[in-house]
């Protein structure tokens, strides 16, 4: 559905509706692609979903579309009706996906606020010749033709109204000063020069013209309206001012503020209220179904807006959850949260001697209830990946016929939940993974497949699973793997390394090395991969949403890529630490162990570089206060804490003074005007008030390896 | 071509009398009960009109009551669906249940306020009306 607001509810509901079906048609298409041929039931439901769209794209009369699809249909009313054999399936295929995308594109324009102006006579000259061709077919097996598909013109129409799309929506207040004479007059004028202008206009008092006692109410509360106009703000304040006006607000205000109408003008905040998931609105619908006598205007006054006999209540059936909203209502339960803790450890509190036995039971209450709060909203917001993974289907199928591979693709776990956000920020990425497991991953011919002992026909797995408040995200391919060797070489010419023998890196180092910028092992490029750039995005990609990409191959049996992905970028739990005056947070799950350590523990090289010894382990130690030059209250580091921390399966260890606390934090972005710091991830508010610092552990990593 | 408009607002009424009287004569109604009357009056005279372009919001009746008017009074004379007039809603009221309830109720289109006039002439050729 498209992210912009569209105020022709008939036109959305069609684009709505013919995305589903483009949807579904695609996903039978591709889930059949291998087969020798569709079955009834496929041929069936293709036959519907194109009488579909053939019949509201009439309806709404967009004729490109209703032509191309009228003619689909046709082919497969031939196959419904007389099941000829020897249909070439993978033509068939091509044929019904290209009309698929003629559609997709024409529906995408019309989102846009274009008019569907594509050729379709070349896709109807393709489709012609390809159900003669079946006719043929049919003839040569004997069959009877069955009667022509008889087509109906629609006989009734929608005609869309001209560009809803760029209406402004305004709320104006008007004041006027005290001694203003017949205020009410006024306030006409000022209606009645936005009557020109304006697409609807609301206003408050209504009775302005023929109740003098109005002129009171404007000037004690001003006069207030709601409108609908195509104007910009300049030309309304324009007509409306006045010499005798005092000040005058206008405000643009978006179509569902709009829709709520007047009660709610002048209220200055506006409560969040229900929303409903979008999959679930159509079905719950409440409001009776409007019948013939509702619209019955009542007589009309003059100056009054028009009011319905029977009084409807404003229009709010469909409850198309803004996007925005929902992050402004996840900001606003995360400022609770927060300040939940400024209530709940106010430093009021700890005077000695305070009885807080019913403070702690209501404040047991509140908490729980942030809590589940907390988790509805997460809920809300958490989507399935199944689309994502059908986009896969639709990219391995594409590839994989343009480079004459076979490929076999399985998806395990498509029902896995993950937040939007991150559901929008992972599509590039993983589609960039895909595309080179097709291009780069599977061998380039059967040959080479089968001289190995592999099946002939590759296989790339995408899956998805949800571990420990992460997900994981895989895809894996039984290709040729990656060549550690190759690698190493390739980073050596390019310059990426510096001249250290390979066997100073590790498997897993050189694995990296595809995701730096500027490297590409495949000697041609292609349109697909290979350019170099991509790898690197990707991983910038991840990390931007605090993920990571894990990449494992074994060389002749395949490569695995694995996006690691936290299910939330809110809140986290963490535990707040001190060191000096300043507090951290480290997130709880990075954190190994705490402990203590004598001076003998430490290695310190010449180059100050220095080290900690656990249990006969090494690990590279970082003092905070040092690295961030902090005073810090311990003299030696028998008094202060050892934290060792885990990331990606390597271990660093920081100093720490104090612990203080465990808590939710509400992860906040460092501000733009403080430079960046590295190491640091973002900051919260703690529950005094004060502002704590989240640390980045990879960055952490990161920084200490080049200081090195 | 003979044509009955149903129209409350003033400015409406006369973009649509303007736009309407191109095709042929335009008689122009205030609220819902004098476009059942007239046409009741057009059809005894055996002048029927063939068009009628129906706002939903109006006094007395309304849009989808005038069109059930219309579609019943067709039905009881035993006027033949070929015969019948053309009903187009003019409304700015777009909602889709609304414009469904109107097709089940017999209009020929629905038209979105503002009205494109591009594509209302459009379906005027697709009636057959001009």
């Amino acid at each position: 559905m498209g992210e912009e607001f569209n105020t022709d509810s008939m036109l959305s509901m069609f684009l709505y509706e013919s995305g589903q079906l483009l949807e579904k048609l695609e996903g039978i298409i591709l889930e059949k692609q291998d087969a020798e041929c569709f079955d009834d039931a496929d041929i069936n439901e293709i036959f519907r979903i194109m009488h579909t769209i053939k019949g509201s794209s009439g309806v709404m009369m967009y004729e490109n579309i209703t032509k191309v699809a009228h003619k689909l249909e046709d082919v497969f009313y031939y196959l419904r009706e007389s099941h000829p054999e020897d249909v070439p399936h993978m033509e068939l295929v091509e044929k019904v996906l290209a009309v698929s995308d003629f559609v997709t594109g024409e529906i995408d324009k019309i989102k846009d606020g274009g008019t569907p102006d594509g050729d379709e006579s070349q896709l109807l000259k393709d489709l012609d010749e390809f159900l003669k061709c079946i006719k043929g077919e049919i003839k040569k097996q004997g069959i009877r033709l069955p009667k022509a598909n008889k087509q109906e013109e629609p006989s009734q129409f929608y005609i869309t109204p001209v560009a809803g799309e760029d209406s402004h929506f305004y709320r104006i207040s008007i004041h006027y000063r005290n001694d203003t004479q017949m205020s009410n007059i006024r306030a006409y004028s000022a209606t009645y020069a936005l009557k020109e202008v304006a697409e609807d206009l609301l206003y408050t008092p209504e009775d302005i013209l023929s109740n003098e006692a109005s002129a009171d109410t404007i000037l004690a509360e001003g006069f207030h309206m709601l409108l609908q106009t195509k104007s910009l703000k300049e030309e309304v304040l324009g007509l409306i001012e006045s010499s005798e006006a005092e000040g005058i607000d206008l405000n643009e205000i978006t179509a569902e503020e709009y829709g709520k109408g007047l009660a709610e003008l002048g209220r200055e905040s506006e409560p969040i209220v229900i929303m409903l998931d979008e999959n679930e609105q159509s079905g719950k619908e409440e409001k009776p179904a409007p019948v013939p006598g509702d619209y019955v205007v009542k007589a009309k006054e003059t100056g009054k807006g028009k009011t319905l006999a029977k009084n409807q209540p404003k229009q709010q059936s469909i409850i198309s959850v803004n996007v925005e909203k929902m992050d402004s209502l996840m900001d606003l339960i995360g400022e609770l949260v927060i300040a939940e803790a400024v209530v709940l450890q106010n430093p009021d509190l700890k005077v000695p001697g305070l009885e807080l036995t019913n403070f702690q039971k209501a404040s047991a209450q509140l908490t729980k209830i942030t809590t589940e709060l907390q988790e509805v909203i997460m809920s809300m917001r958490m989507m399935p990946l199944t689309n994502v993974f059908q986009k896969m289907r639709r990219i391995v199928f594409d590839v994989s016929r343009k480079l004459g591979k076979d490929i076999e693709f399985e998806v395990v776990g498509e029902n896995t939940e993950v937040d939007k956000n991150i559901i929008e920020h992972i599509t590039d990425p993983l589609m960039h993974l895909v595309r080179n497991s097709v291009d780069h991953g599977i061998e380039e011919n059967a040959e080479q497949r089968t001289q190995v002992g592999k099946s002939a026909k590759g296989k790339i797995t995408l899956e998805a699973k949800n571990e420990g408040g992460k997900v994981y995200i895989c895809v894996r391919d039984d290709g040729k793997g990656l060549n550690p060797e190759k690698l190493y070489e390739k980073a050596l010419q390019k310059g990426i390394i510096e001249n250290k023998p390979i066997s100073e890196f590790q498997e897993k180092e050189i694995f990296k090395f595809i995701t730096l910028p500027g490297f590409s092992t495949k000697e041609e490029v292609t349109e697909y991969s290979g350019r170099g750039v991509g790898m690197d995005v990707v991983v910038k990609n991840i990390q931007s949403i605090g993920g990571r990409l894990d990449i494992d191959s074994i060389q002749g049996q395949g490569s695995e890529m694995t996006l690691v992905i936290p299910l939330t970028l809110a809140i986290i739990n963490g535990i707040v630490v001190q060191v000096g005056k300043t507090p951290f947070v480290l997130e709880t799950a990075s954190i190994q162990e705490f402990v203590r350590v004598g001076e003998d523990a430490l290695i310190q090289e010449p180059s100050g570089e220095e080290y900690i010894v656990l249990r006969g382990e090494c690990y590279p130690f970082i003092r905070l206060n040092e690295k961030y030059n902090l005073e810090t209250s311990q003299k030696s580091i028998e008094d202060s804490i050892v934290v060792v921390l885990e990331h990606e399966g390597s271990q660093v260890c920081i100093l720490i003074d104090r612990l203080l606390q465990e808590q939710e934090i509400v992860v906040k972005p460092i501000p733009s005007y403080i430079k960046k710091v590295k190491g640091l991830s973002g900051c919260t508010q703690l529950g005094d008030g004060s502002i704590a610092l989240i640390l980045d552990i990879a960055g952490l990593m990161l920084d200490e390896e080049r200081r090195t | 071509m003979k044509i009955l408009l149903a129209e409350d607002d003033f400015a409406t009424r006369k973009f649509m009398d303007k736009q309407l009287s191109r095709y042929g004569e335009c008689d122009v109604m205030v609220d819902g009960e004098e476009a059942v009357d007239a046409f009741m009056m057009a059809l005894e005279d055996e002048e029927p009109y063939d068009l009628a372009c129906l706002d939903i919001m109006m006094p007395v009746m309304d849009g989808y009551q005038v069109l059930k008017a219309i579609r019943d009074i067709e039905a009881q004379k035993g006027i033949p669906k070929s015969k019948r007039i053309k009903v187009i809603m003019t409304t700015a009221l777009n909602d889709e249940r609304n414009v469904k309830m109107a097709f089940e109720l017999g209009c020929e289109a629905y038209a979105g306020k503002p009205i494109d006039v591009e594509k209302f002439e459009k379906v005027l050729k697709k009636l057959k009306l001009i």
